[in-house]
């Protein structure tokens, strides 16, 4: 060409290439399917991640329930402060604590309890069966009324109109609360309750010890002044360091986080499918340029350049991908309508569908990036076909072209991919590793097959004919083994690695922790009443094992004199420790299940002084070391101490462990409540109506109670996940049913000929099944061998649980898999099973 | 009269130093613009390699070979395409028409690849000359042997190029078809003027040409 693609000659690609996918589309749906399931899952994680961001945002004051929140913790805002806090605007105050509520003499079941003035809700509305129940709280009836959650109605199986206990006062059920607008996470996934303040005052129900939070939400009256209106209110609560506000682009902050850990998760594992369409993408090309080895020959005799035939093969696919994109992000644009449908109502949101470019954009350019570095080696092999072959009639199949020029390019390509994904999310690190794992999983694989290839090859002398043909079929060139391998090896890998995290997980919840965790939980036992209550249960069951320990709520101001919001990162694995208010505990000698692994327990006495013992894993997580300072705000006054040693703590028991021990005789002076501990062979559910009747003030949470509702939850998430493996598997399949295609001329042809040599059907069959069996077991061999290593190191040094083997589960998905591959690729086959001489004779 | 094309000391060589292969010795000719010249030899004696160098797809391992005066030796494979593109049509034995393109779509490739666009009514007719014009819209396999060759001709020729190498072109069709063929070929060359090089087995066709060449064991004998 005169001058390289001009606009005439980009027309005419445009015109070829439009004209060649028309004339040959079956031959590229593989690529259009793959890129198409890819490309929707991509397009459903990012649409609905950014839907729910949406929400959030345009609903930032009604999440967090006013233009600023403040919260005091356990004491009220002094009045004077309250006044002026009232000046600004509109104050709704609230209580939160967490209780027992009873249905009288029957079950009792630990809830959020919520008790609101008549301001509340200052933005939205409370959302209740029937409607309008919300105002019958503030009523000024003889008996108080409250409103409840449907966990509570199931739990205490009470009906509207019925009456509950709280602390001993009794309520009437006016409603059901569905919704409120500020988010309540135990509103949605636990039991939650609202009462008014006024009731709440007025039964002076002031005995939630530390688990109560003082909570105030202001309107301003100047909406236009938001920004100074903050900085006086903020100034006003100046005065006491522990006093902590919200401000409206905070409320959703843990609801964002959760949502961009998992759709972070969706968009790994979305682009793992991607990788495997690759896979296929690459396949199909190759095989297509073979198949049109001529034309492109022809094309070259003409005067057309390599560039030009690339070029325009590149259009036809960055045409389909233009398409599957489109829809792919329609589909993913409308799927926050169907996500609506799964959230829980009472979280109040509604997902609204947004189309943006950029949201587009996004999409088309991760399938870009996929599609080049797929496309590359299969395209670039036009370049490999030689015009002369046209007068020898002698034209050689190429293959991927990996010349130093690709591989830059490739790398250069794969780097970009990469940092576009670690960009995207705040867990860059497990980003990071998860391409590098996937990265080498690939090349695991492509090894693997490689040395079945060379082991067959060693082992050749097969007397039986079905051996022959499959030993033939496996070190063809065109062998199904290499991208078999790959595609359902990488889907297997991800598949039973996901599948051993969660069963282990699943089986500590269910099974592990149940045996050793206690029954009940008692929770701000006020210390007045713990040897009534302890002698209380001994009466019921003699043989009751019984453990209390003293609590009192802290803060951690800083370590060695630096405050410790400058050297903690939020990101620190272990910065839950030191953010905001933390119940330590006292003791006179270590528990003997906390043993010590560095530093040394203290001597008694010495209550001048405080002494530290950490959780060592906390410990070393921010960066602390015996005989460290440590600054603690103890019921408003900061105390230095000594960190004298550290414990290694097991959580996992569910038993009363704190990552803060201080020494007794310090901790002596101290105003303090009890936290306490069950376990007893007689029913939990009755000791607790018991203990609930007898001291009405006393909370316990049933631990299967908690363990039922994290059960629920991880199986959700585990059928998701375990969801979202499965399309990396599907697309595998599709890739794998492709290469049967591509390949099935080539194995029409080769059958043929056994068949005039006189193999017959069942010979056939068989080859394909010892076939398929031999590549299996080595890809489940190897398969297996990563996903134990994984999963293993997920569960024993990210979720500190014991590891086991489940040769049940492990059998099922192999089998399954197994089976729909063999099916699937068996249909894929059918044409080859009886070849019909006469077109093959003719060469047609 | 100018020379189109001009093969000078050229040898082609394949295999490897120790085991070579010589295709070509040192050969020199040259054809005449508007001349029609026939190569004839037994198989093997190096006829078609002397098409291929000449239309620049494959390169010569020495020596010299001009077309319309340019020199086409250690060009790049884009200058290449160029050189063919405006001077060369070329016609197999085995027709090569592109499968899913119909008949006159084949023809139009070689317009568009030198950027002609919109020439529909040229290549509609040159192959209604063909004798191929209720066949405009047909694909390649539903067109006879005899008709595919009759495409490949008119693909050659739409160009106007200023030589047509062709190599065996009725290697692979009936006496019959031949004849047409040939008559067909001829007439055009000559109204176009147009050189012609042409690998042939057949003296009938040989001796209609204005010049025979024979090669045996890689050199003019």
């Amino acid at each position: 060409m005169v001058k390289l693609f001009n606009a005439q000659q980009l027309r005419l690609i445009n015109k070829y290439a439009i004209r060649d996918f028309s004339r040959s589309y079956k031959k590229l749906w593989v690529v259009a399917s793959t890129l198409f399931i890819s490309l929707l899952l991509l397009s459903l994680t990012f649409s609905v991640k950014e839907a729910l961001n949406n929400e959030i945002e345009a609903n930032a004051k009604e999440l967090l329930g006013g233009d600023i929140q403040i919260t005091s913790g356990i004491d009220p805002l002094p009045s004077l402060v309250f006044e002026e806090l009232k000046a600004l605007g509109k104050v709704s105050s609230s209580i939160e604590l967490a209780t027992m509520v009873s249905k009288k003499g029957q079950s009792s079941v630990f809830s959020e309890l919520r008790a609101v003035d008549d301001n509340y809700p200052l933005y939205g509305e409370i959302i209740t069966t029937p409607q309008g129940a919300a105002e019958k709280i503030f009523l000024n009836t003889d008996k108080p009324t409250v409103l409840i959650n449907e966990s509570i109605q199931n739990l205490l199986q009470v009906e509207i109109g019925d009456d509950v206990v709280i602390m001993g006062k009794s309520f009437n059920v006016a409603g059901l609360v569905l919704s409120v607008p500020d988010l309540a996470e135990r509103a949605v996934f636990g039991e939650f309750a609202i009462i008014s303040k006024s009731s709440y005052d007025q039964f002076e129900l002031s005995s939630a010890g530390s688990f109560l939070d003082h909570e105030y939400r202001l309107k301003f009256n100047n909406s236009n002044e938001e920004g100074e209106q903050t900085r006086l209110a903020k100034s006003i609560i100046a005065y006491d360091d522990t006093i902590e506000t919200r401000l409206p682009g905070e409320s959703g902050r843990s609801l964002n986080r959760i949502i961009d850990n998992f759709s972070n998760f969706l968009n790994l594992v979305s682009v793992s499918a991607m990788i495997i369409a690759g896979i296929g993408i690459s396949n199909t090309l190759l095989s297509f340029v073979n198949q049109r080895n001529t034309s492109i020959a022809v094309k070259k005799s003409i005067g057309f350049s390599s560039n030009f035939i690339q070029l325009m093969y590149f259009y036809e696919i960055i045409l389909i991908l233009i398409g599957t994109s489109i829809i792919a992000y329609l589909f993913g644009v409308f799927s926050p309508l169907l996500a609506n449908e799964f959230l829980p109502k009472s979280l109040g949101i509604d997902l609204q569908p947004t189309i943006s470019l950029i949201g587009y954009l996004n999409i088309f350019f991760i399938g870009l990036l996929v599609v080049l570095i797929f496309s590359i080696p299969s395209l670039y092999s036009i370049s490999e076909i030689k015009a002369v072959a046209l007068f020898r009639n002698t034209f050689q199949p190429v293959s991927l072209n990996f010349s130093l020029k690709n591989i830059i390019l490739l790398a250069i390509l794969v780097t970009i991919l990469t940092t576009y994904f670690v960009l995207q999310t705040d867990q860059k690190y497990y980003t990071v590793l998860y391409f590098l794992a996937f990265f080498i999983t690939m090349l695991i694989f492509y090894g693997v097959s490689k040395l079945l290839i060379f082991f067959l090859r060693r082992l050749h002398k097969f007397s039986n004919n079905g051996y022959r043909i499959a030993y033939r079929n496996i070190v063809a060139k065109k062998s199904l083994a290499p991208i078999m391998t790959i595609s359902l090896g990488i889907g297997l890998t991800l598949l039973l690695t996901l599948s051993f995290v969660a069963n282990n997980l699943k089986k500590e919840i269910s099974d592990s922790i149940p045996s050793m965790a206690p029954d009940l939980f008692f929770v701000s036992i006020d210390r007045d009443i713990k040897s009534d209550l302890e002698a209380f249960i001994k009466n019921i069951d003699p043989n009751v094992a019984l453990e209390f320990s003293p609590m009192a709520s802290a803060s951690f101001i800083s370590l060695n004199g630096t405050p410790i919001e400058e050297i903690v990162s939020k990101n620190n694995r272990s910065a839950w420790v030191v953010r905001g208010d933390r119940r330590i505990s006292w003791a006179e000698k270590p528990k003997p299940d906390n043993p010590i692994i560095e530093g040394e327990w203290w001597e008694p006495g010495n209550e001048d002084e405080m002494f530290i013992s950490m959780d060592s894993r906390a410990a070393y997580d921010l960066g602390m070391k015996i005989n460290d300072k440590i600054t603690l705000n103890i019921l408003g006054r900061d105390v230095t101490g000594t960190l004298k040693n550290f414990r290694e703590v097991d959580y996992r028991d569910i038993s009363v462990n704190f990552a803060i021990i201080i020494n007794k005789a310090f901790a002596n002076k101290l105003p303090y409540e009890y936290i306490g501990t069950l376990k007893s062979d007689l029913s939990s559910n009755d000791i607790l109506a018991l203990v609930v009747e007898r001291f009405p003030n006393v909370s316990a949470i049933k631990v299967d109670r908690i363990l039922s509702q994290i059960s629920g939850v991880l199986n959700k998430i585990f059928i998701a996940v375990t969801g979202i493996s499965l399309i990396v598997i599907v697309i595998g399949l599709i890739v794998i049913v492709s290469a049967v295609m591509v390949q099935a001329t080539f194995r029409r042809y080769n059958n043929l000929i056994y068949k005039i040599l006189g193999v017959d059907f069942p010979t056939i069959l068989k080859a394909m099944t010892i076939e398929f069996a031999v590549i299996y077991f080595t890809l489940i061999f190897f398969a297996l061998s990563v996903a134990v290593l994984g999963s293993y190191l997920v569960v024993e040094n990210t979720l500190q649980l014991t590891w086991k083997f489940d040769l049940g589960l492990t059998l099922w998905i192999l089998l399954t898999t197994a089976t729909v591959s063999f099916v699937l690729i068996l249909m894929a086959n059918k044409s080859i099973f009886s070849p019909k001489v006469y077109p093959l004779i003719r060469n047609e | 009269m100018s020379e189109a094309i001009q093969f000078n000391n050229v040898s082609l060589n394949y295999g490897s130093k120790n085991d070579v292969v010589e295709v070509l010795k040192r050969i020199n000719f040259s054809v005449n613009s508007e001349e029609i010249i026939s190569i004839v030899g037994p198989s093997g004696s190096g006829k078609t390699s002397i098409i291929m160098l000449a239309s620049g797809l494959e390169t010569a391992t020495e020596g010299s070979i001009k077309i319309n005066n340019e020199e086409i030796v250690g060009l790049k494979e884009d200058k290449l395409s160029e050189v063919r593109r405006k001077n060369i049509g070329i016609v197999f034995q085995s027709f090569y028409l592109i499968p899913n393109l119909t008949a006159i779509e084949n023809v139009l490739l070689s317009l568009e690849a030198n950027q002609k666009y919109n020439q529909d009514d040229d290549a509609k007719a040159l192959l209604a000359d063909f004798g191929l014009y209720h066949r405009l819209n047909h694909l390649p396999s539903e067109l006879s042997g005899g008709e595919q060759q009759r495409v490949a001709i008119a693909r050659a020729l739409i160009n106007k190029p200023k030589i047509i190498l062709a190599d065996e072109p009725t290697g692979n069709l009936d006496s019959a078809n031949s004849a047409s063929m040939m008559d067909l070929l001829f007439n055009y060359t000559k109204k176009s003027k147009t050189s012609l090089v042409m690998v042939t087995h057949d003296n009938s066709i040989a001796e209609r040409c204005d010049r025979i060449i024979e090669i045996k064991d890689g050199q003019i004998v």
